[in-house]
């Protein structure tokens, strides 16, 4: 009996382990953001596209806002607010400078546009690519279970864990401004 | 039968009229110079391979997003090079404007930020991957459209020697933007 418990507890341990790496280890839709309990939406990274966005100094970032079907019907069709259902992602990666890019301007740059080799060199110091990705957010659209922050679920996480309570804790008292486009601030690209 | 003869020619200056409506259209018919490329239909659904900012001579910076058919994103997510055919990416081109409302809500997490949007569109510009057809173009045909409209020969005869700098990547400038 003993010998059967002993070995019921190694069967419960290595569960245990087992069951701890497979939910750490990248598994990261299981990880909830604090306040709202929203989830990293599986499948989001091949939503359609919104729009894009860069944000300078601090940050130095480029941007691109993704819609499930719902948000990109309620987009096109001009609904607001936007219906139940509705998750806007909002994915951020470091800029950096492309070598790719930058070699193509200096090799053609020049013989198509006359340009001298400064006014090259400025047009590679302005042109940027999506670098690492810093992180993603998301707002989930419930106009039950968020009544008390204008109908939306917030959400931040970084490298697939989310962000801490006193992060969260800023995102309605920033869409707030945003009132009247049903706190959202990114407008469909045409 | 001159009653008819009318008619059929009243028919045909309708059908002229219709398809000249059609052309000013958005989803533009017209093919680009050289290598003979539509404006594939939904293009603006398919999925986000990247995004960009650009600053391009004379015409200041831009902000980009490149998107794929199914084709093209199954390469790019599986690594596959070259392209296969039937691959087709779209580059989307929007002039670059300064956010004041952004500015002001980012000002209390980081202040003095400038944050910046999009403005109108500039273009469209798609490469379609056709190794027999475009076999001189390192498989790639080329095409740029404003406005619903091609641009002239001249411009599309700089499309490939620009793209040829990135040949060790099939000619193809833009990497995949990995997922947050």
């Amino acid at each position: 009996m003993k010998k059967i418990a002993l070995l019921y507890v190694a069967v419960l341990t290595v569960a245990g382990i087992f069951a701890f790496k497979t939910s750490a280890s990248g598994e990261f839709e299981e990880e909830i953001a604090p306040i709202y309990g929203v989830k990293i939406p599986p499948g989001y990274r091949d939503w359609r596209l919104i729009s894009v966005a860069r944000v300078g100094d601090p940050l130095n970032d480029l941007r691109a806002k993704l819609g499930n079907d719902i948000a990109v019907k309620a987009y096109r069709e001009g609904k607001l607010p936007f219906p139940d259902g509705t998750i806007i992602a909002r994915l951020a990666w470091k800029q950096k400078t492309s070598e790719t890019i930058k070699n193509a301007f200096r090799v053609r740059g020049g013989t198509e546009t006359n340009l001298s080799p400064e006014q090259v060199e400025k047009l590679v110091d302005g042109s940027f690519v999506a670098g690492s990705p810093t992180n993603v957010q998301f707002m989930v659209k419930d106009s039950k279970k968020y009544a008390s922050t204008g109908g939306w679920g917030f959400a931040q996480f970084n490298d697939g864990k989310p962000a801490d309570e006193a992060t969260h804790k800023t995102c309605f008292s920033c869409h707030e401004p945003a009132k009247d486009s049903d706190f959202v601030f990114t407008r469909y690209a045409p | 039968m001159k009653r008819i003869t009318f008619s059929l020619v009243a028919i045909g200056a309708l059908a002229g009229v219709a398809a000249f409506t059609s052309a000013s259209g958005s989803a533009s018919k017209e093919a680009s110079p050289i290598y003979g490329v539509t404006i594939p239909s939904g293009y603006r659904d398919w999925q986000l391979i990247a995004v960009k900012q650009l600053h391009f001579a004379g015409m200041g910076e831009q902000l980009r997003a490149q998107v794929g058919n199914d084709i093209a994103m199954k390469a790019y997510k599986e690594g596959t090079r070259p392209f296969p055919d039937g691959a087709i990416i779209a580059a989307m081109h929007w002039t670059r404007v300064p956010s004041e409302d952004n500015d002001k809500v980012l000002d209390v997490p980081f202040p003095g930020t400038h944050s910046f949007v999009i403005g109108s569109p500039v273009n469209v510009q798609f490469m379609v991957k056709d190794s027999e057809k475009y076999a001189a173009t390192g498989g790639w045909g080329f095409a740029d459209f404003t406005n619903g409209k091609p641009g002239d020969r001249a411009l599309h005869e700089t499309c490939f020697p620009c793209h040829q700098t990135a040949k060790d990547r099939d000619f193809v400038f833009t990497d995949y933007a990995a997922t947050p």
